[in-house]
Formats: C-alpha cells, structure tokens, sequence
C-alpha cells in the first residue's frame, strides 16, 4: 500500500489525539484517527462527536476514524500516537505487527511506565522496528486545542526528518510546533509536570492562594529538572514548553485533569472514589509511582514527589504532607541543580 | 585483496574522496590546504630522519605550487594527496603470498603460527599449536557468523585489549574455515618484524595514527567502504585502539562503524545481488593482558591529559610475547573468544537465514530504513543516528558476552576494599602510597570474593555477563589461588601476593587496571566511586 494515501495517523482516540487530529483536519491535511472500539469509530465518522472524550465538541466533518490498524498504519507515512502511558505497549505491540523501518513515530503520551521506569520512546522502540522515533509534548490542554487557541509545543527527536516533517504537518494552524533533539528532557517534562499539577491541585483545593501554587511550580521544577538531569536529558529543555511551559498551563487551569483531581485530593476525598468516577486516566497517578522508586533508587531528594507519593499511597492526609514539606530544611534555592 | 580489485579500490577511493572534498571552491581550498599544514606539521617533528626531510621539502614544494594555482590545478593536486595516502593505506600487495594465504589458508597459517609470528616461538613448547587449540575457546553464534559470511559481507568488530587480539581474531577465522578479513592495523603493526609480513599479505591495510589530516581519515573509512562493497569481509576493532583503562569499550568510533551502512545502500542503489553487511560482534577476553602495564599506565597519563602513542610496548618485544604466552599455557589459563549474534547496520539482530529482527523478535524490512521516497538514498544526519543505534547494539553485545575470570573478580574485590579503607584519598594518591593499609585480612577476602562472585553469578544467569568455569565453579580458596598464580608469573613485578594471612597489594596500577573490567556491572560493594 502506498504510504502517501494520508499525511499522518493518529493512533488513540482520546482528548488531546482527538483534538490533535482535529487540529490537522482543519489545516487540510489527510488525516486518519484510530480508535479501538468499532461504535466509537462510528461516533466520530456518523456523528462528528467523541463524547466520552471531548463532550460537547463538534468533530470536523472531514476526519475520519477507522478501527483497522494495519491498513491505516500501511497508508501513513508518520503516526502520532496519543494513547494512555498505561495502554502504550499493548497498542504499540499492536503497532510492531504493521510499522516498517521508514515509519516515522511521534508519541504525544506524558508518562513514565511503572515498574520498568521507561519512557514512552523506549517502549516504542523496544516494541516496534521504527527507529525515527519523536515525542511531542507542552501545554497542549485538549479543550483548548479544540476551540482553536493559539498554542505551542515541542517535538524532539535525533532524527531531523522527524522534526521537520512533524513541523511541517502543523504549518499554518494554531499550534506551533518547535523543534528539538532532546527526547529524554521532552518526555521527562511532559511526565512529571503532571505530579506538579497534582500538587497545585492539592494546595489548591486546601484553600491556599498564588504564593503556595508558585512554590510549588518554582520547587517543582527544580525537581523536574534533577531528576530529567540524572536520566540524561539537557538541562535547558526544562525553559522550554516543554518544561515550564507544560508546567504552566497544568498548574494554573481548571481544565488539567491531574489539577482537578489534586484539588479533590487536597479536599479531602480518597483518591479511589475519585479514579473511580473519572472516564479516562490520570497520569500524574502512575507517573508517582514510577518516579518516586526510581529517584529513590537514584539517590536523588525530591521532596514534592516524596510528599505525593505519601499522599497517594501510603495513606498520608493533605495535612500531614503539607508539614513534611514546610519542615525541610531550606538551604541556597539553585544549590541542588546541576547543569550538564 | 586481489591485485585487480585493488587497483579498483585505490581508484575508487582516490574519486570519492577528491570529489567530496571539493564540492565547492572553498571546500577545495580548504581541504588542500589543511591537509598540507597537517602534513608538514607532522613532518616538522620527523626532522632529524632524511625520509622525513625529504618528504617535508616535497610538501612544501606543493604548497608553492598549491598558493598559485587555480582552482583546476588545485583539485589536481587534492587528487595527488589523496592518491599518495590511498596508495600508502593499501600497502604493498603480492599476489603470490595472497594465494598462498586464501586458497591453501591451513598452509598459511602454519606459516604464520611457526614461522614468522610470535606463535612460532611456542615451537620451543612441545606441541605448541595444539595447545593453543586447546586453551583458545571459541565460543557463542559461530554458525551464525559462519552463514552470515556465507550469505554477504560481514564486518566483525571485536573488543580490544592487546595486539594478541588480531593474531586471535584471525586465528579464530581460521578455525572456523572462514577466508582473511581486510583489516586497518596501526604502522607500528607493520614495523613489527614478527607480524608485519603477514600484515601486507593478507589484506590489512595500513592505518597511520601520526596523520590528522582530515582528507586521510576519509581515505582509510573509503577504503573501507569500498572493500565491503565488493565484499571483502573486514574486521573492525570498533573502539579504535586497544582499551587502555582495561574496561571493556562502551563508546565506539562512529566513522569506520558508519561504512557498514554505507556499503549496504551503495550495493542496493547498484542493484548488487549480495547488497548486505551483517555486523558480528565479538570478545576477545583473557585472564592476563600482555600489554596491561603499559596501558594502564597511558590511561592513567590521558586522564592527566598527556596521552601519547604508543610505539613501543610488550607487544615489540619478542621475548615478552613469548614468556606471555608460555605462561599462559604453563597455568592452562584459556582465552575466550565469544561470537555475538550478527546484527544489520541498524542494530537489529539477524537470524540464520538472514533476516533482520525486531526486539519481539518479528521480521523487519531492512531496505525500508534507507528509503528516501521510494528509491534507497542517502541522508547523513539519519544515518549517523542509525549508526549510533548500531553502536549501541554492539555495545550491549559486548557487556552481554564479557567472560570474567578470577583475577577480575579478585582485582575488584581488594581495589573496592582499598578504596573503602581510605575513603578520603583520591586516585592518584591511593595508586601511589597505597594509602594506609599495605594489606588486606585473607578472611575479608575470601568472604568478598564469595559475595560478588554470588552476584555474579546471577548477573550470568540472567544472561547479563559470562563467566569462565573456574570463577563460576571454583571454591573462593581456589579463586583466590588461581587469580594469584596469574598475578605473579607475567608482569614485572606481582600486582598481589600472599603473605600468610594477608594479601599484599603491590601493583595497584595494575589491579585498577584488571578491575576495571568490571566496572558499572552493579556488582558489591556500592557506591564506591572509581
């Protein structure tokens, strides 16, 4: 099959694959969006609506879903694949079975996996033959994306090929797309912004104003930038969109899924009632868990990510991770961040 | 190689680099001339030899000419240059030996073994040969290798720690029926009066480390390419030179290891029906390095930022080679050479009919990974980064097929303890004095050796190291014994002996050296830095 029949699949029918793929459409690019479930597929190509996602949005009318993975793999020449960091090496096993050598593989997942600590492109590469392998990433809230705002984000990937032909699909609409080749400081940052904004929810949600959220950002990134160091990413990616920008906009809106879960945390709810009255998955949850062990691991001191992890799963109230955090010791604001 | 392949090759070599060095004006200008400050500055310090005075005159002679001329003229002489270092990096060829070598490779490599190398030195040992069949263990994929030679080129790219792995490398060819590889040795190889005979002869060309010119680098990799593309197998040691810290290579010279993947697309884009390279690599490991001393003591010097070449080691020295490998042979210590399983040149793992892999272990399209449209093509940016996928492969392959033997494991156990006892003590000086203890307690000894030998054994159980059967099988009494006896019959002084209830560290150089082996394995004890 030739690969020309689309510019690009995105592979996950979820908000922010959905609004990627949106956000082509409208630019006039051929685009596909694979969904797993056949009704959902046809929800999108009969009705032009991902309720479960994207409630309340209207699809537009030239994007088609499919439920044929091979097929609409063999017709693309570059897969956006925005899938949940928990679902990503099912699908991408899935994918191995039809990717070839001059696919191109942009992920858009923030996440970490648990238990092996890697991240989204290793799991692609062990689990797929591509080698052109990017990640996109920053503050991309779907809803947005949706209602046409002015965005940016950043793709990164050793292969320029993948920069630039993922720059080039995105040409001309409202999300700009910036180039890099840090694929470990993009992924780091994409992931643990999200255990940030759990934070800022919580502080949030306890009733504390601007200073407290703008701590928590300020150390937060400090932490972010630790930590994307230790695993070998660039220390500058953290002043990116894909650092601080992502940071930013997940901390401060309403409409981050991991704030709004943060705050009914820092309100006093268990986090399993709230998981369980969420239709899609909160990846500041998953990403503690496998950050927490590996810092740990690490020997590296990060005491927001030791305060949520306590918070999610050791049975610590808000309260009782708030006065862990204020009884640190303070010493010079830079002195634990090493450049390069 | 063939006499009538090789007057190709030169001139293939010869058009490639000249073209690519000028593709504009300003390029050409700055190719010859580079390469002419490079060359006479080198020349500069070969002064007080009339070879180097004379060459020195003729460089300046065609820097006159090179200040006048135009631009045609001027690509004329890159050409020059570029034909005189192509003709040096081939070397001299003589058919005679070279049919001699390939179609009567047994004959040969009596020749080789008991004539002219240090091998034939073991004629003084009764049955020398047999013995170096019985205590050299080949071992891991060589079928696999054996069909990827079969199949098409194979470039095989061993670890490298002492001249003795060429010697090995090609003795291992021999044993597996497998024809010479082309392979690039340094100069001071074919001053080497015990080897470089054979180094002309059976197709190792020349590689002169002295030379910085940017042109000459490019010839030695487009010698390379070119040979692979009309598929002469080559041996690459992919680190560049022998390891000199003793640890095993973990970054590797993307140049020469790139040529692989370019041969493959040129052979696909010429439709040549054998358009394939499969990489192989393996380790070449040994309980005692002949030239550990001299190395060590370069590394040691290199992280002081004075490295130099080496010209004149253990390895120039008969005498030594022969007392090394009567020792060797006198303790039964074997040498292990461990084949890995082939890869393409884009990291993937080939199977035995020839089919690239992915990680699950699902057939891949290799050809589809050099497309550019619909047509296999070139793209250097992608394919430095395809090569580094190789590189790390390769790599891995490495760490997974090390064999250890006991005076790593022994080196590594007193060196941590060392570092331990005197925690405050930087490199240098703990080399130097030694630092407070002049000797470790027996006891600790053995109870450590027990405890890193237990966690390496599981590292090999989990497929993540090899170890030789007396590490992996011996009691620590017998670990401890055999490591020592290796200690002390080779270099000049003893890196550790007993004193009845004591261990002496006398060589630290040389037990850093040796424990570096084992360095980043995750081994016990943690956290000591190196």
């Amino acid at each position: 099959m030739s690969r020309d029949r689309l510019d690009a699949l995105v592979v996950g029918g979820g908000a922010f694959g959905t609004a990627l793929a949106s956000q082509l459409v409208r630019l006039g690019r051929r685009v596909a969006l694979w969904v797993r479930r056949p009704e959902q597929a046809e929800e999108v190509n009969r009705r032009q609506r991902n309720e479960r996602y994207l409630p309340g949005h209207e699809l537009p009318a030239g994007l088609r879903a499919t439920n044929e993975l091979p097929a609409a793999v063999g017709g693309a020449p570059l897969l956006l694949v925005a899938v949940p960091s928990r679902e990503l090496r099912g699908v991408a096993r899935q994918l191995g079975d039809c990717v070839e050598g001059d696919h191109l593989l942009v992920h858009v997942v923030k996440g970490i996996e648990r238990v092996s600590y890697k991240r989204m492109s290793q799991v692609l590469r062990e689990e797929t033959c591509a080698l052109k392998i990017g990640a996109l990433s920053g503050p991309n809230l779907a809803p947005e994306l949706m209602a046409g705002h002015p965005a940016g984000a950043q793709v990164a990937s050793r292969f320029q090929e993948v920069v630039q032909r993922t720059q080039s699909l995105f040409q001309g609409g409202r999300l700009r797309v910036y180039g890099g080749a840090d694929v470990i400081g993009t992924e780091v940052g994409g992931a643990f912004k999200n255990i940030i904004a759990l934070a800022a929810g919580v502080a949030d949600g306890m009733g504390f104003g601007d200073n407290t959220r703008s701590l928590l950002v300020t150390r937060g990134l400090g932490e972010m930038a630790r930590y994307g160091v230790a695993v070998g990413a660039d220390v500058f990616t953290f002043g990116g969109l894909a650092g601080i920008g992502d940071l930013m906009a997940t901390c401060s809106s309403r409409l981050s899924r991991n704030h709004q879960v943060g705050e009914r945390l820092g309100r006093g709810e268990r986090l399993e009632a709230i998981l369980a009255s969420l239709p899609h998955v909160v990846e500041g949850v998953t990403t503690t868990q496998a950050v927490h062990p590996q810092a740990e691991s690490l020997g590296l001191e990060l005491p927001i990510v030791r305060a949520m992890h306590g918070l999610l799963f050791e049975g610590w109230s808000p309260g009782d991770a708030l006065e862990r955090l204020m009884a640190l010791p303070v010493g010079g604001e830079l002195s634990s961040l090493r450049y390069r | 190689m063939r006499a009538k392949d090789r007057e190709r090759v030169l001139a293939e070599v010869v058009q490639r680099v000249t073209e690519r060095a000028s593709a504009t004006p300003q390029q050409l200008e700055q190719s010859l001339f580079d390469t002419l400050y490079e060359e006479r500055r080198r020349l500069e310090a070969e002064r007080h030899r009339r070879s180097g005075r004379a060459a020195l005159a003729a460089y300046e002679r065609v820097q006159a000419r090179a200040l006048k001329a135009g631009p045609e003229e001027q690509r004329a002489l890159l050409r020059e240059l570029v034909g005189g270092f192509a003709a040096e990096v081939a070397g001299h060829f003589d058919e005679r030996i070279y049919h001699l070598t390939t179609k009567a490779v047994p004959a040969a490599l009596t020749l080789l073994f008991n004539a002219v190398s240090p091998l034939r030195l073991l004629q003084q040992i009764p049955s020398g040969l047999s013995r170096l069949d019985d205590q050299l263990e080949i071992s891991g994929e060589t079928e696999a290798f054996k069909q990827a030679v079969a199949r098409g080129t194979v470039v095989l790219v061993p670890t490298h720690a002492s001249h003795m792995d060429s010697i090995l490398a090609g003795y291992m060819l021999y044993r597996l029926g497998l024809p010479p590889f082309v392979y690039g040795a340094g100069l001071n190889l074919f001053h080497n009066r015990l080897i470089g005979f054979f180094m002309h002869n059976l197709g190792a060309y020349k590689v002169d480390r002295k030379k910085k010119a940017a042109i000459y680098k490019e010839v030695l990799k487009t010698y390379a390419g070119v040979t692979l593309e009309l598929g002469y197998h080559n041996l690459f040691f992919p680190g560049g030179t022998r390891s000199r810290s003793g640890a095993v290579e973990s970054r590797l010279k993307l140049g020469l290891l790139g040529m692989g993947l370019d041969a493959y697309v040129r052979s696909l884009r010429a439709g040549n029906p054998r358009p394939d390279v499969v990489v192989v690599p393996c380790t070449i490991n040994y309980q005692l390095v002949l030239e550990a001393e001299t190395l060590i003591d370069d590394h040691l010097k290199e992280v002081g930022k004075s490295r130099y070449i080496i010209e004149d080691d253990e390895f120039s020295r008969p005498r030594r080679v022969f007392e090394f490998v009567s020792r060797l042979f006198e303790l039964q210590s074997r040498i292990h050479i461990r084949v890995s399983r082939p890869l393409d040149p884009f990291g993937n793992q080939v199977d035995d009919q020839g089919r690239s892999l992915d990680a699950r272990g699902r057939a891949v399209d290799r050809r589809r990974y050099v497309l550019v449209g619909e047509e296999p093509g070139f793209d250097a940016q992608r394919d430095q980064e395809y090569t580094r996928e190789l590189a790390r492969a390769i790599v891995e392959a490495f760490r997974r097929d090390t064999v250890f033997g006991s005076v790593h494991l022994v080196a590594w156990v007193v060196f941590r303890w060392l570092q331990e006892q005197n925690p405050g003590l930087d490199l240098y000086r703990l080399l130097r004095t030694g630092g407070a203890e002049p000797s470790m307690p027996l006891l600790e000894a053995y109870r450590r050796i027990e405890r890193v030998r237990e966690a390496m054994r599981q590292e090999e159980a989990a497929g993540r190291m090899r170890l030789d059967a007396t590490l992996r099988d011996g009691d620590s009494v017998q670990l401890l014994a055999d490591a020592l006896a290796h200690l002390r019959v080779f270099h000049v002084t003893p890196a550790l002996e007993r004193r009845g209830d004591r261990l002496l560290h006398v060589d630290r150089n040389l037990l850093l050296y040796y424990q570096n082996r084992l360095a980043d394995r995750g081994l016990p004890p943690q956290g000591v830095p190196a």
